[in-house]
């Protein structure tokens, strides 16, 4: 999996790199809009990771040189910019996302796998962990072959673990991943734990082990040990 | 009143109160004349009869205009007003008359001559038909010449006007008033053109300040959390790292909430929302308690719900979005265990209650509405709902009221649309 991070400043530029290499992916850097349209002109990416201010021109008009050589590449926008407007002019041009900054890393990268996903196997594609496999686009969950019933809430978090196997996983960004901008309504987080362990029990009836860890003081991961 | 309402009554009160003066005046002037030259005329008779009878004895036979009676018995000498009998009409007429004493034939008589005071009624009437035609047609003629001249002259002005009326600074317009035959219009057109352009750039400037202000902070946020979550990642992070991160963590989320909460506030100010379309209010509601149920249940809130269809209003959906929000979200967060969570919405108000800690006698509502104000200083809440909420209501005309019933501890928000 080959990624474009076009994004100008460098401590992010290189987080994002890092976080990311360690996900496996191929990661390629561009500083600016000369060296992002460059290099979208000469090699082909499964993904571009565009922020929009760029120093020397707008990364929209990337996101339209590469829908005008129709590249396969899939366009996750990051943008300091949140304003509906430019939302939605973004979608419309073609990107596959929008993030606004700040964002979790994490949910970064499940976006990007979501992405990917849905442009390289036209949702023909499973993820398997252990035991567990996930019909990502039927919204299928099967342990063992056998189909598990989850709730909504729960196949997010189950999928948002799925994304970041091994990693610790916050529960602020668990929590705005799977209930958006209503998470800052709670004064705690202690209904995520109450989800997690609906879910950990459903996974077990079906004779899953129990990879979900609790992380003191900083929040879940997904890990074999 | 329109302004050339107003001047013209003036005009006309001046204008009628002179010439009430000056016809009054001219009358009694006229009048006045009228007697003295009739009065004259009965003195110069008198003067010939004295002189007729003096060189010849007797009265003399020519006939005067008027009438002339002799009586032997004493009249009262002089001039006065008398109503005499018209035989032909048959009918008293006023005259006036004038007695003197002339020796006839060794005895006195007494002469009167009386002349009719008919023609200075005629005159007077004709004064009267006059002044009342030229005061009327004066009168109505300036109306209509100031109608006429206001059309024409204030036509600019107007222009001027219709253009005001429909600026905005939101649509970065410049007004183009051209430059008019009056001086003062001119002027008045060359003030609001170069403010107009003062404001546009303002308002432009103060737009890409806060865009820049945002992004320049959001980068550092992001640099921030993605540094702490990479931190998090790390192999061997020792045990007492990990609270610490948390804590750094929980608190780079609170900075982005306020800076979010504060660039949509000076959104709001900037009236940078303008786009609106038809939102279904208990639609809104019915998503975003649906979205919170999560919330609703940890606290084990009892939810009472009443939505009425309410018609669709012109608003922008992320401002409804964030003023449903912030009040369900505060109605949630400031609750207790086991407490009430009351929605309401009926065709003119959105009504939100809930339980919550009681209020210190002293606290007044109009304070909730302020920033960073808490009602719970423990909360990790940088206190900006409340104004958020207030600020939409100003933007869409809507009356934002708070009500607390100490009894139940009962705090109540009300919209009313």
């Amino acid at each position: 999996m080959k990624i474009l991070i076009v994004e100008d400043e460098p401590t992010l530029r290189t987080s994002l790199a890092d976080y990311l290499r360690q996900d496996g992916y191929v990661i390629e850097l561009a500083a600016n809009y000369a060296q992002a349209h460059e290099k979208i002109k000469l090699y082909q990416y499964d993904c571009v990771l565009l922020d929009l201010t760029l120093p020397d021109g707008n990364g929209l008009n990337l996101l339209r040189t590469l829908k005008a050589d129709s590249s396969p590449a899939g366009v996750l926008v990051v943008s300091a910019r949140d304003a509906l407007d430019d939302k939605v002019l973004g979608l419309e041009l073609g990107a596959d996302d929008y993030l606004a900054k700040p964002f979790h890393l994490s949910e970064l990268s499940a976006r990007l796998r979501a992405i990917i996903r849905r442009r390289n196997f036209q949702g023909n594609r499973h993820i398997l962990f252990q035991e567990l496999t996930v019909f990502p686009d039927q919204g299928q969950v099967l342990v063992k072959g056998e189909p598990v019933a989850l709730t909504r809430k729960e196949y997010d978090l189950l999928l948002y673990l799925l994304a970041h196997p091994g990693r610790v996983l916050t529960k602020e960004s668990i929590a705005e991943h799977v209930w958006g901008d209503a998470a800052d309504a709670a004064d705690s987080f202690d209904f995520i734990y109450t989800h997690l362990k609906n879910l950990r029990k459903k996974l077990q009836e079906k004779g899953a082990g129990d990879y979900i860890r609790t992380i003191y003081g900083m929040g879940y991961k997904l890990s074999v040990e | 009143m329109k302004l050339l309402a107003a001047t013209n009554r003036y005009y006309l009160l001046l204008a009628g109160l002179l010439f009430t003066i000056g016809s009054v005046l001219l009358y009694v002037g006229v009048l006045w004349a009228l007697r003295e030259e009739v009065e004259e005329r009965l003195f110069q008779q008198r003067e010939y009869l004295t002189r007729a009878v003096q060189r010849t004895g007797k009265l003399p036979n020519t006939p005067f205009e008027g009438r002339t009676s002799l009586s032997a018995t004493p009249q009262p000498v002089g001039l006065r007003d008398v109503l005499l009998l018209e035989p032909l009409e048959n009918e008293l007429e006023p005259y006036r008359q004038l007695t003197f004493v002339l020796p006839l034939e060794g005895r006195p008589q007494w002469v009167s001559l009386s002349k009719s005071l008919l023609e200075t009624k005629d005159v007077r009437r004709l004064i009267l038909q006059l002044l009342l035609g030229v005061l009327g047609s004066l009168l109505g003629g300036m109306v209509v010449l100031n109608r006429w001249l206001a059309r024409r002259l204030w036509a600019p002005f107007e222009r001027t006007l219709h253009q005001l009326q429909g600026y905005d600074v939101r649509h970065h317009q410049v007004l183009h008033l051209p430059d008019t035959r009056i001086e003062e219009f001119t002027q008045l057109n060359r003030a609001l053109t170069s403010m107009s352009q003062r404001v546009a750039n303002d308002y432009t400037m103060l737009k890409e300040f806060t865009e820049n202000a945002a992004h320049e902070t959001r980068t550092p946020l992001a640099i921030m959390q993605a540094k702490l979550e990479q931190l998090l990642q790390l192999p061997d992070l020792p045990p007492a790292a990990a609270p610490l991160i948390s804590d750094l963590y929980t608190a780079t989320q609170r900075l982005t909430r306020l800076h979010q909460s504060l660039t949509l506030l000076s959104k709001i100010e900037n009236r940078q929302f303008i786009a609106a379309e038809p939102i279904r209010l208990e639609e809104v509601l019915r998503e975003k308690l649906h979205q919170l149920e999560d919330f609703i249940q940890a606290k084990r809130l009892r939810l009472e719900v009443s939505l009425t269809p309410v018609p669709a209003l012109p608003l922008h959906p992320a401002l409804v979005d964030s003023l449903v929000s912030n009040l369900l979200h505060n109605a949630i967060r400031h609750n207790h265990e086991g407490g009430l969570l009351r929605v309401l919405l009926t065709a003119t108000e959105l009504e939100i209650t809930n339980t919550g800690p009681a209020l210190p006698a002293k606290e007044q509502p109009a304070q909730f509405f302020e920033r960073f104000r808490k009602h719970n200083m423990a909360s990790d809440s940088p206190g900006l709902g409340l104004s958020i909420v207030q600020r939409i209501g100003e933007l869409y005309g809507f009356d934002i009221h708070y009500a607390y019933a100490p009894e139940q501890a009962l705090h109540t928000l009300r919209v009313v649309f």
